[in-house]
């Protein structure tokens, strides 16, 4: 990501080479100052928001620190004690990693099964579209998480509504073995953003390909897994690495259904949710800041496992001619 | 060539001056000063409802009136909200001047000088018209960190009708557990399990802390550590367990949506017919609100021993980085013992602290707030003096009990697992 963002405004020389003056013979990329000068909104941002905080936050996850008072050196004890001392610790982590398995997948089938039938749509597919991208917008709000926890909630549409077909079950909310699934709904709910991706890497597949198979006599099914399946690798191997690293980090859903606590019975306890937790409502936030790092670990590693997996499956249309 | 390389390092130099320059912008703007013209603006946090508030701007109005120089900005939350905000500010260096205390947390703060302390200095307070017995709960180690804008006490409230008509016996000032077990098994019963007898109490640490209480004991003590054991929880649990079991007290999913709000209150749902509470939630509109009137009594005993005490609710402090001490002092001082801002919060808060306001308030009281204040004058006399405040960590410990004691009502574990759980979780809490 940052790499592709830091080439392109270098190629915004080009042009000025181009058309410039013939006495200034700026080379492509040998005028960095121009660049910089471009970049410098966002490098002051991430330099400010991301890069510093993150030094910081290293820094304190080495230390005892309580948000008021000086940050005190502890070496790992932190990171010893996540993994020898704190059993919600471990109970967060089952139930982070219940929820990416869980949903990731999820999500990613509604939004490519969406993506196909939209792509055979041909009149009015902006607004189809729209309407589908609509809840990844509006989703990361609390507003609709708050609506969410009011549909699924004891007495909400869904209960009532289960409860006239005469199946009880006394709300999702408030149940230890249901409150996940309420988040996990909610989550694949906004399957628009890689929709939207899956509806442009299927626009790309040459129809060639499809008239060929159907020459061939291939069914729907087998179209689907030798051609559709193969030719959107890449982009499923997008998505799928994307929305894995949000789940990872999802918060403000359990924040919200849940009330802030992870309840009931600790069964929406995500990971950035104990984070949160232990950082500003029980003052420890040298603890959490080790939490947010040992997160960041995982992910990078989990990430680094799928893109080693990714040269089995993922098919780069072209990767045979070079 | 060399020199034509110059007017790139110039623009990357000017580009790092202006992000420079930028970044002083942005630093100058968080500094945000007061103080031109002898005018000062100082801000007042506190959380409570939307009913709490509007008292209180009336009387943050009376107070500008009385001191032109002087504005105030007040903003409030629910409760969690309340102080992980207040956490959040305080580390980021922009706590509010005056802030509302919970005693739970008063030794938190305190201990990490956060704090002013109010009984000399700059942001002294007087503290005439204040018993001794509601100042200790606003002391650490005999230096006044917070001072008690009302006191409250720990009150069973039901709903008398509904507890009439299904011939459950009124509660008595000998009544025992088992005579309000009785009680609640009636109301249950007797309307098909569409109202339960009673909120199940089994989660909230506060009333765990009223029943050791009667056994002489206490929650924490004098050294800060727990005053109870893994046997003494197992107990309470029992007996609650037992009374979820019957159908006595409200089932799990109830109770596991209970959050201290008026909205989320099962007797406001009117799921139940009574709850434990303290008398400062019998606020004006409650009547209303519920849609039925209820009756203040206090706690069942087995001992004979009451266990209720007054409670320094809620207290206001100022922060020791305010740069408008004096001005935080005045309001303080202006909230407590002014008559007529005492007149504007009415119950709001509780029983007023200061005498002179109490009295006064009290001859103008009605509905649900008259029916505290007469309830808090009948047991005055019954009242233990507060323990001081809780070590630190303690409010950790306050809401792993109900996490805990969830595991407990949806049958994750058993009552004596739980309690262990608990046991280990509290003193981890209030040993780091």
């Amino acid at each position: 990501m940052v790499h592709q963002t830091l080439e392109r405004p270098a190629g915004a020389g080009k042009p000025a080479r181009e058309q410039g003056q013939p006495r200034r013979r700026y080379r492509y990329g040998e005028r960095p100052g121009l660049a910089y000068l471009f970049l410098s909104p966002w490098i002051a941002g991430a330099l400010v928001l991301t890069i510093g905080p993150m030094l910081a936050s290293l820094y304190l996850s080495f230390t005892d620190y309580d948000l008021f008072t000086t940050p005190q050196w502890v070496g790992l004890d932190n990171y010893r004690r996540l993994f020898t001392d704190d059993p919600r610790f471990l109970a967060s982590v089952g139930v982070t990693l219940r929820y990416v398995l869980i949903s990731t997948p999820l999500k990613l089938i509604a939004a490519l099964a969406v993506a196909m039938l939209l792509n055979r749509v041909t009149r009015g597919s902006g607004f189809y579209r729209s309407a589908f991208y609509a809840p990844s917008l509006l989703g990361a709000s609390a507003a609709i998480a708050i609506v969410w926890r009011l549909i699924f909630d004891n007495q909400g549409i869904v209960d009532n509504g289960l409860s006239a077909i005469g199946i009880h079950t006394g709300g999702w909310v408030a149940s230890p073995r249901y409150a996940l699934l309420v988040i996990v709904a909610l989550a694949v709910w906004q399957f628009g953003a890689p929709m939207v991706i899956f509806l442009a890497g299927l626009k790309q597949i040459p129809q060639e390909l499809y008239d060929a198979s159907s020459v061939d006599g291939a069914g729907w099914w087998r179209t689907f897994r030798s051609v559709t399946l193969p030719m959107l690798s890449p982009v499923i191997f997008f998505n799928l690495v994307l929305e894995m690293i949000h789940a990872f980090q999802s918060f403000t859903g359990a924040f919200v259904v849940s009330g802030g606590r992870g309840g009931p019975s600790d069964s929406t306890l995500f990971y950035t949710l104990y984070l949160y937790d232990n950082a500003f409502s029980n003052f420890r936030m040298g603890y959490a800041s080790a939490m947010a790092w040992a997160l960041l670990l995982v992910i990078a590693a989990v990430t680094a496992v799928l893109f080693g997996t990714s040269r089995r499956w993922v098919y780069y249309a072209g990767d045979d001619s070079r | 060539m060399r020199i034509r390389k110059h007017p790139g390092r110039a623009v990357r130099l000017l580009a790092v001056t202006a992000v420079g320059a930028l970044l002083a912008t942005v630093a100058a703007c968080g500094g945000g000063g007061s103080g031109e013209d002898g005018n000062v603006t100082i801000r007042f946090d506190y959380w409570g409802s939307a009913e709490r508030a509007k008292a209180t701007n009336d009387a943050i109005a009376l107070f500008e009136q009385a001191n032109p120089g002087i504005k105030v900005e007040s903003s409030f939350s629910d409760f969690g909200g309340y102080f992980q905000k207040l956490a959040t500010q305080v580390a980021g260096g922009s706590a509010p001047d005056v802030l509302q205390m919970d005693y739970s947390y008063v030794r938190e703060y305190a201990d990490r000088g956060v704090l002013a302390q109010l009984d000399s200095g700059e942001a002294q307070v007087q503290t005439s018209g204040l018993s001794q017995q509601l100042l200790s709960g606003g002391s650490v180690d005999s230096k006044l960190f917070a001072i008690p804008i009302a006191q409250n006490t720990q009150m069973f409230s039901y709903d008398a009708a509904q507890w009439e008509k299904v011939g459950a016996t009124e509660p008595t000032d000998t009544w025992k557990w088992s005579d309000l077990q009785a009680a609640a098994q009636k109301v249950t019963d007797g309307t098909g399990k569409k109202v339960y007898g009673l909120n199940d109490f089994g989660g909230v640490l506060d009333w765990f802390e009223v029943w050791l209480r009667q056994q002489g004991k206490q929650l924490y003590t004098e050294d800060g550590k727990l005053g109870y054991t893994e046997a003494d929880v197992t107990a309470w649990w029992k007996l609650s367990d037992s009374w979820r079991t019957s159908g006595a007290v409200t089932p799990a999913e109830i109770t596991t949506k209970i959050d201290g709000t008026q909205e989320n209150d099962p007797v406001a749902q009117k799921k139940s017919s009574a709850t434990f509470g303290y008398d400062s939630g019998f606020t004006p509109k409650l009547w209303e609100q519920y849609g039925r009137e209820l009756t203040a009594t206090s706690f069942p005993t087995d001992t004979g021993k009451r266990g209720q005490f007054a409670k320094p609710a809620m207290m206001l402090s100022i922060a020791q980085r305010s740069d408008n001490k004096k001005a935080a002092a005045k309001l303080v001082d202006f909230l407590i013992h002014d008559t007529s801002a005492g007149t504007a919060l009415g119950m709001s808060r509780g029983l007023p602290a200061d005498e002179k306001v109490r009295e006064l308030v009290g001859a103008t009281l009605q509905g649900p707030p008259k029916a505290a204040y007469e309830y808090e004058q009948k047991v005055l006399a019954t009242l233990d003096t507060a323990p001081p405040p809780p070590p630190k960590g303690a409010g950790e410990v306050k809401v792993a009990f109900q996490r805990v004691y969830d595991d407990v009502i949806f049958g994750r574990a058993t009552v004596e697992a739980s309690a262990t759980k608990f046991i280990s979780e509290a003193q981890r809490a209030i040993s780091s």
